[in-house]
């Protein structure tokens, strides 16, 4: 069965560069986001197993986005994308629950590594 | 004046690119000052050389300023101002662990490090996506304590246009608030579309 993955970034350019480092052996159907606000409401609607999630965004950003989940024992698997690379950036969110820090630009391959880490089943 | 120059897709290239070198700028500084840096989304206009002081103003607001300037070149050239809160200069000597007032020399030392920092990591970051080489004169102190509006003598700025591009840094614990912002003339501006047009077309 195909997974469901939501990619949240407020800029386009982002979010095509980190679709296209999706694998492409993973049988995915994508979704977007461009806020924080924008990712929560996709999300209430299910479905959602993986969220691509960057930090930086206006309207509600990625450490609010995390708290929000994690209040409200909404349960699925997230990965932050961020140009924020600051050691504590990343100890933070795994606090707030994300499995995983992928840094900006996106590298293919270790964002394969990280998924499968996960299991992930690409 | 920004949509006639940029696409809205080069607008949004140009602010992701710039998001990445922010990135690597604020957690240079944070390395630098041992404190989480907050950022926000970087801001890019095209303005009239005549309403950058309002622009600036609007940023840092009506109190004083101290102002680091560094001018880069090579594949693109402009230059980068850090603009300090006069009051956020002294905060930064604390941060740095100086338990007692600084000296002018010693003040001056550290907010020229500092500004060095942040301007090489941002448009190092930015230059290193879009395949430029860039290099950079000693960033030099502009202005203490002046008024905003007067930090650029934009009466001498002989382009019709400027890009303007805002960063800023501030941290969680600490009032310590820093802008860094990026000037092109209108010349340099082209070359910078056509990098970003190159790696659209790259992706």
């Amino acid at each position: 069965m195909a997974s469901t993955v939501l990619v949240v970034d407020d800029s386009a350019m982002a979010r095509k560069m980190l679709i296209r480092s999706l694998p492409a052996s993973w049988d995915v159907e994508v979704r977007q986001a461009t806020n924080g606000v924008e990712a929560l409401a996709a999300y209430r609607q299910g479905d959602v197993d993986v969220m691509f999630l960057d930090l930086t965004m206006p309207e509600m950003d990625g450490f609010q986005v995390l708290e929000t989940l994690r209040a409200e024992g909404l349960n699925c698997l997230v990965v932050v994308v961020s140009a924020d690379i600051q050691p504590e950036a990343q100890e933070r969110v795994k606090r707030l629950g994300a499995i995983a820090f992928v840094k900006k630009p996106v590298d293919a391959e270790k964002l394969g590594v990280v998924l499968k880490e996960y299991g992930v089943s690409l | 004046m920004t949509a006639t120059l940029f696409s809205e897709d080069q607008r949004d290239a140009l602010q992701e690119l710039t998001n990445i070198g922010m990135g690597q700028a604020g957690a240079s500084v944070a390395a630098v000052l041992g404190e989480f840096v907050q950022l926000s989304v970087p801001r890019i206009l095209v303005l009239k050389p005549t309403l950058i002081p309002a622009a600036l103003e609007r940023i840092v607001g009506p109190e004083p300023v101290t102002a680091v300037r560094q001018g880069f070149h090579g594949d693109l050239r402009g230059e980068a101002v850090v603009v300090y809160g006069a009051a956020h200069c002294r905060e930064l000597a604390d941060l740095m662990g100086y338990d007692d007032a600084l000296d002018e020399a010693t003040e001056r030392e550290l907010l020229l490090d500092v500004s060095n920092v942040l301007v090489g990591a941002c448009l190092g970051g930015l230059a290193e996506q879009i395949d430029a080489e860039m290099g950079f004169s000693a960033p030099s102190l502009m202005a203490t304590g002046a008024e905003v509006g007067s930090l650029l003598d934009v009466e001498r700025m002989d382009s019709p246009c400027a890009l303007f591009v805002e960063v800023n840094f501030s941290l969680e614990k600490r009032s310590f608030a820093c802008h860094l912002v990026m000037l092109l003339p209108e010349d340099q501006i082209l070359v910078l579309r056509d990098a970003i047009d190159r790696f659209l077309a790259s992706l």
